[in-house]
């Protein structure tokens, strides 16, 4: 039996990560460090501590839980952690009457996870879902995740990987063989860009990709779908999205179900905020639907099939009382 | 995935013909109305006469202070009405019987409104109670009088344990009857029944009251012909030839129904509606809960007929858009005194679509498809009220329109009911009441919902769907005191506080009890004790009902009545069932639990500091409150340990319940959960509660987790409601396939979800898979809010932008601007689903 698995969340009734209704499993832990990543707090393969203002009455309690001595309340009461000092030990999570501080990353056993998985068994089967491994990057977890997929898989509940792309191809294809769709990120073409933005260059991820391939041409019943976010001014530009279709359409004909164009999202600044992060992208705007037809139209500018290609996420609303 | 919404507006009428726009927007100018239906109260001219008979309104506890307000202004504005003179002579019901025809076709006028196609306007009318002076000092004494029904009420409801009161309506008439044998068929039975009385029983209360039906049986005969000549009359006067014509044959079809089996889907749907308002007028109320069943199944063969016979299926929609216009004429009772021009709450006509048949074959029909698309067309608007039935087998094509209709409205424009928990509620309940020869296999799918989503069997059935509404908390409450309130109920009129009694249980005291189990068990004989507390209330009231308020014109389309020879207010029906509807339920259970984790699992606190927090509502333990909230288990997130200990509160109640039968009337007592309103107004009576809720927080809603406590999402929402109805039995012989369900009546079940989760065909589909996933899991009810939390706060801000913006709670639906505050506050508090 492979060892505890570290999650983050687990969301049901997921209906943006596959077909139908599915829960997701977002891992802790990617190899991948994107200036845009919108699951910052999924990075790190480490417990982490967070801690969240508006849920705090500001009692106190986790001061004195805590057995390093690395919280603070500051002068407005708002309590500060050591970051450097903190093991995640999560004894002021425990001590916590609010649920003000938070563990990020639990472990769980490979039997606990599938026991929940299960429980959604109805919705997956009346609706075509399923459970989406996601993160994170589920290939940091090989063992653990392709333990679980398997005991699914054995269950008869479709199974998807939810990828980064970035991971050993031993890894990978220890996972695609319980994997029934592969969801596989490409954000970037040029490798001097992917380095930039993310931290590593392309050249594995698009290795990967040929070997996702490979395995799937000789394993029909798992499908392919391609996800590029749609950053400002770095994925979205007119020769990215171009060379992305080109490529896949060059190198992976008709073996891909859908190319999905996800528009980039800022609901998530408060996450760097609560771990002490500063993010380049807080004060970016979402794009207005004009600016995601336009690189929908340039997505079909390239030779891969137009109709396969779809546009996800949420655009700036005008005019809504209240609106984001 | 978080995501905005780009564009919303509230959902719009379409496709509406001038004819029914004009009556639409005429309905809509209210109190600027030349015309409306409005109550008007008729006497038999003596100094005791009266009208207003309170029972009905015993379980709203707003009207308290009004009910000898209302008794007297009614008294007041009456007329008088010129009596048979043998009237005195005659039994109560055929004084009844006789007076309700006499006001409607000799008093009250005929009237229609402009192109209308449907006759039958006015129906609202408070007429005497026909009581002659010392029967009416014996009511008055039994509802007024220091041990009186009243005092008893005020009690029971001032102490927190909620309120019970014998209600009209909230039942199926056999309408399907009417259409097939028509109403002479009806009065022809009667005749017969009669006839084969012996000497003693026709001098008796039997001969009475089948007396009284064969009077109550031609009122819609005389009733029809009036209007007929109102149309005659109409129609030479009428120089639009189109519409004279139409008005011939409204004046024709007035000729056979409703005394005569209807011809064509236009008399059908006449018969239907005489037949209907009648019961209204008869119960001297309003659309509370009188239902019309499977209306997609009895009207088929006419629509059929029709159709074959060159019907334009438009027209058939514009007749039955003239009879939705009717149905909502029901609210103009209190139009000038009500607030919103007297549109409130659903009244709930609640008509059912769909379902299964026998053989387990799916019975959605082509008359389905054109009322969905009557609803669609005619919304947002109150009545009448779409209930549409799934199950496993039910069709693809049919589900697409459902969510394509969800996604098109604020809140799904129907209630859904679901056939296999049901189902399996219903024949449980035919087991535990030993009518297993009336509710069985071969017939059970022929139930139907009432009023907002309580379900019953059809034509021969009341259970009083509405009458008995408990707060399972109070017992919570009485076991942490020993059987005390925990705090003294003071009279806010007179400042007074009263002594401390033990009105419970004596459990013993909780501050020594050193195990969970010891809690569990006095909580249990709390549980007992108050059942039986609302038992007792219950008969005090039914008993003045079946002494005093006949009905026998329902009588006469309630099965079983005219077969025993007793009205439907004395235990008439066939199936005579009195609900009680148990309100705070996962309050009660989240208490539970906490209590268990703070004092025995945990020990954070002793129960003592326990107690203290309570009685001083938590302040100065703020963080043992905080603890209550955000660390002890819930009911709703598919927590197997939390969920079996909301399954064992269920299994007690219930089966505590099942013990239970009225003394005077022989009904059975039967379990479910509605809350109506109830677990707003009540939070204000209720003391703090061991889960962390202050007094004047909100309770929890029917059979719904606690808001906010469904962390898991609507999934793990949706298994906890099904597990604690009982699940699925694991050797697969439930009481329905492998369905169980402890409440036969059904449990109301509520959930929001953002409009992102029906933004597209795509996520239509899923939200199809998660309904479908709702028959397999779930409870036996649904209502769904399409909303997002902003539209709802600018509504709050904005009112007069959004008069048309109706929401659903609790089974029944709500213009949003017209309910209060705390509740517009509470809608926008419960967590919205998003995607």
């Amino acid at each position: 039996m492979a060892k505890d698995g570290l999650f983050l969340h687990l969301q049901r009734l997921s209906t943006e990560d596959g077909p139908g209704i599915r829960t997701t499993v977002f891992l802790k832990g990617c190899f991948l460090n994107c200036a845009w990543c919108h699951n910052p707090e999924s990075i790190s393969n480490k417990v982490q501590v967070q801690h969240i203002e508006t849920t705090c009455i500001h009692c106190g309690t986790c001061l004195s839980a805590c057995p390093q001595g690395c919280l603070l309340a500051d002068e407005n009461g708002t309590i500060q952690i050591n970051r450097t000092e903190c093991d995640g030990c999560g004894q002021c999570v425990e001590a916590c009457p609010t649920g003000a501080m938070e563990l990020l990353g639990q472990s769980i056993s490979v039997s606990a996870l599938t026991d929940i998985l299960l429980k959604d068994r109805s919705y997956y089967e009346t609706s075509g879902g399923g459970v989406t491994f996601s993160g994170g990057e589920p290939a940091l977890q090989a063992d653990f995740c392709a333990t679980v997929m398997s005991n699914l898989m054995e269950a008869g509940i479709h199974t998807a990987l939810d990828t980064c792309g970035l991971a050993s191809g031993q890894q990978l294809l220890s996972l695609l063989s319980f994997t029934r769709l592969v969801l596989f990120d490409l954000k970037l073409m040029d490798p001097q860009l992917h380095q930039r933005y993310t931290g590593v260059s392309n050249t594995a991820i698009l290795n990967n990709l040929l070997l996702v391939r490979d395995t799937i041409t000789r394993q029909p019943n798992t499908r392919l779908w391609i996800r590029t976010p749609l950053i400002p001014q770095a994925t979205d530009s007119r020769k990215n999205l171009i060379s992305i279709g080109d490529f896949l359409a060059k190198n992976l004909p008709g073996i891909i179900d859908r190319w999905e164009l996800c528009a980039f999202n800022n609901l998530c600044r408060d996450k760097y905020r609560r771990l002490d992060l500063d993010w380049n992208y807080a004060d970016t705007p979402l794009f207005t639907q004009t600016e995601l037809d336009q690189r929908l139209a340039w997505a079909m500018e390239s030779s891969f099939p137009s109709e396969k290609i779809i546009l996800s996420g949420a655009s700036r609303v005008n005019n809504v009382i209240g609106g984001e | 995935m978080e995501t905005a919404v780009s564009a919303f507006g509230i959902k719009q009428t379409k496709n509406l013909s001038p004819r029914i726009q004009w009556l639409r927007d005429y309905y809509f100018l209210g109190v600027k109305r030349k015309w409306n239906n409005e109550y008007t109260a008729w006497t038999t001219g003596t100094p005791w006469d009266f009208q207003y008979e309170e029972g009905s309104f015993h379980i709203v506890p707003e009207t308290y202070s009004f009910l000898r307000t209302f008794r007297s202004s009614f008294k007041q504005t009456a007329l008088p009405v010129k009596l048979d003179s043998d009237f005195w002579n005659w039994s109560l019901p055929e004084r009844r019987a006789w007076f309700v025809k006499e006001v409607m076709v000799n008093y009250l006028p005929q009237e229609m409104l402009p192109g209308d196609l449907i006759a039958g306007a006015r129906f609202n009318i408070m007429t005497s109670a026909c009581l002659d002076e010392k029967q009416t000092r014996d009511y008055l004494n039994r509802i007024e009088g220091k041990n009186g029904v009243r005092a008893a009420l005020l009690w029971f409801h001032d102490h927190g344990y909620g309120n019970a009161g014998p209600t009209s309506g909230h039942l199926i008439p056999d309408y399907a009857r009417v259409l097939a044998v028509g109403w002479l068929g009806i009065h022809q039975d009667l005749q017969e029944k009669y006839t084969a009385l012996t000497p003693d029983e026709k001098q008796g209360n039997k001969g009475a009251q089948l007396r009284a039906m064969l009077t109550a049986s031609l009122l819609p005969k005389e009733l029809a012909k009036k209007y007929r000549t109102l149309c005659l009359t109409l129609a030479e006067d009428e120089s639009d030839p189109v519409r004279s014509e139409e008005l011939k044959v409204m004046a024709e079809n007035l000729a056979i129904v409703p005394w005569l089996p209807p011809q064509n889907f236009w008399q059908a749907v006449q018969s239907l509606w005489l037949t209907h308002m009648l019961v209204m007028a008869d119960e001297n109320y309003p659309g509370p809960g009188v239902s019309f069943g499977r209306i997609d199944q009895y009207l088929y063969p006419f629509w059929k007929t029709s159709i074959q016979a060159g019907m334009d299926p438009e027209f058939g929609k514009e007749v039955l858009k003239c009879f939705w216009i009717h149905a909502n004429t029901a609210y103009d009772g209190m139009i000038r005194t009500g607030g919103n021009q007297g549109i409130t709450a659903g009244f709930g006509q609640l008509f059912t679509l769909s379902g299964l048949g026998a053989n387990g074959v799916d019975q959605t029909n082509e008359l389905t498809y054109i009322f969905l698309d009557v609803i669609d067309e005619m919304s947002p608007i109150l009545e009448p009220k779409p209930n549409v039935r799934l199950h496993r087998g039910s069709p693809d094509k049919l589900l697409d329109r459902v969510v394509q209709m969800v996604a098109e409205s604020q809140g799904a424009p129907f209630l859904l009911n679901f056939d296999e928990r049901s189902m399996a509620g219903l024949l449980l309940q035919a087991k535990k009441a030993g009518v297993e020869h009336l509710i069985h296999k071969d017939n059970v799918f022929d139930y139907a919902p009432v009023g907002c989503l309580e379900n019953t069997m059809v034509g021969n059935d009341r259970s009083g769907t509405v009458d008995a509404n408990l707060n399972l908390l109070k017992a919570v409450e009485l076991t942490l005191t020993g059987g005390y309130d925990l705090i003294p109920f003071t009279d806010e009129m007179t400042g007074k506080t009263e002594k401390p009694k033990r009105w419970g249980a004596d459990t013993g005291d909780a501050t020594r009890f050193t195990s969970w189990e010891q809690f569990w068990q006095a909580y249990l004989t709390q549980t007992r004790h108050i059942i039986n507390r609302i038992v007792n209330l219950y008969e005090k009231g039914e008993e003045v009902r079946a002494s005093f308020s006949p009905t026998p014109y329902l009588s006469c389309l309630v099965g079983g009545c005219a077969e025993k020879g007793l009205d439907v207010t004395q235990g008439g029906a066939e199936l005579s069932f009195v609900t009680i509807e148990a309100v705070t339920y996962a309050t009660t259970v989240d208490s539970l639990l906490a209590v268990k984790y703070l004092v025995f699992d945990e020990k954070i606190c002793t129960m003592s500091e326990l107690i203290q927090a309570l009685r001083q509502n938590w302040v100065g333990f703020e963080v043992l409150q905080a603890r209550a909230k955000n660390k002890a288990p819930k009911y709703g997130r598919d927590d197997d340990a939390a969920d079996l200990m909301a399954k064992q509160v269920m299994e007690f109640w219930t089966e505590e319940t099942w013990k239970y039968k009225t003394l005077s009337t022989h009904r059975q007592f039967r379990p479910g959960m509605l809350s109506w309103n109830y677990w707003v107004a009540d939070s204000f009576i209720l003391p703090a509660s061991p889960d962390g809720r202050t007094k004047g927080k909100f309770l929890s809603n029917a059979l719904c987790p606690s808001n906010g406590a469904d962390i898991n999402g609507p999934t793990a929402n949706v298994n906890s409601v099904g597990k604690v109805l009982g699940g699925k039995a694991s050797n697969g012989n439930g009481d329905w396939e492998a369905y169980l369900n402890l409440l036969p009546n059904g449990g109301s079940h509520t959930m929001s979800f953002s409009p992102s989760l029906v933004r597209d065909p795509e996520h239509q589909q899923k939200f199809k898979g998660f309904l479908r996933g709702y028959v397999e899991n779930g409870g036996t009810a649904l209502q769904i809010n399409m909303i997002n939390a902003d539209i709802l706060r600018d509504a709050q801000k904005h009112p007069e932008n959004y008069r048309h913006l109706l929401v659903r709670v609790t089974g029944y639906n709500a213009y949003f601007t017209s309910i209060g505050k705390e509740l517009q506050d509470e809608i926008i508090a419960r967590e919205s689903h998003r995607m």
